[in-house]
């Protein structure tokens, strides 16, 4: 899997794209934690789009669950957008909807922030 | 169709493959494939997690049938004896802060298949798991 980072004015964007499985998910976690104190310093919000991750499971779930607590405790805004089908109802059925509820793209993220 | 396999981290991308492969031989549906390959990899990391014993990794033997309306995948090693469907659900209203890290893949397993069963026989665990054709 690879993730790519864009700055933009208001927010740090993340793309995973690809499998998010056991093999990924420390690597993206770290991804996540280092673009989180960046937006911390830089005063942004981190926004992750998944418009391209085709594959998620309770590993990649724990990398968004850390990332989540380390952006509320940094005080960051972290938006997930963008969910695939398959990708969203793992994000259902594991009530992750609730507690980061995903929006349907970028720029509904960003008006969201 | 079935394999064996070392239940090492490493091997997960072998186990996946192989699910894959099944796909293709077998013509399944292709939204049957999210379903299972989700399922194939939570069964088969808790085996690498927590089925090993103090003489290694244990053997993980993996059987996907097609069956009479039914789609089923079997998942059986020989590691130590233990029924993951006793696992508790994890609170899914839990706050980001008191949410558990680990809990989840147990259950997302049984919201992803229809059925899903435990046995344990002859010195091995078997998952029995799923889903109408």
């Amino acid at each position: 899997m690879q993730t790519t980072k864009e700055n933009t004015d208001r927010a740090i964007v993340l793309a995973p794209v690809g499998r998010l499985d056991f093999a990924a998910a420390t690597a993206f976690q770290e991804a996540l934690e280092k673009a989180i104190a960046e937006a911390a310093a830089a005063k942004l919000a981190v926004i992750v789009d998944c418009s391209g991750l085709d594959y998620l499971s309770s590993a990649g779930l724990r990398s968004f669950l850390i990332g989540a607590r380390t952006a509320q405790s940094a005080g960051v805004k972290l938006k997930v957008c963008a969910l695939q089908k398959s990708v969203g109802e793992v994000f259902d059925v594991s009530g992750f909807s609730r507690i980061m509820p995903p929006v349907s793209d970028r720029a509904a993220a960003l008006a969201a922030l | 169709m079935q394999t064996t396999l070392s239940a090492e981290e490493g091997n997960l991308s072998a186990a996946t493959a192989f699910l894959h492969g099944c796909w293709e031989s077998l013509s399944l549906p292709e939204e049957l494939l999210f379903p299972f390959e989700l399922a194939l990899e939570e069964v088969f990391m808790n085996v690498v997690m927590h089925g090993g014993s103090g003489h290694g990794p244990s053997t993980v033997w993996l059987e996907l049938e097609r069956g009479d309306g039914t789609l089923s995948m079997r998942l059986s090693d020989n590691g130590p004896a233990f029924d993951p469907l006793t696992l508790p659900t994890p609170d899914l209203d839990a706050p980001i802060e008191e949410r558990a890290v680990g809990g989840l893949g147990v259950h997302l397993v049984r919201q992803m298949m229809d059925g899903v069963s435990y046995a344990y026989c002859d010195g091995r665990n078997t998952l029995h798991m799923w889903k109408p054709l």
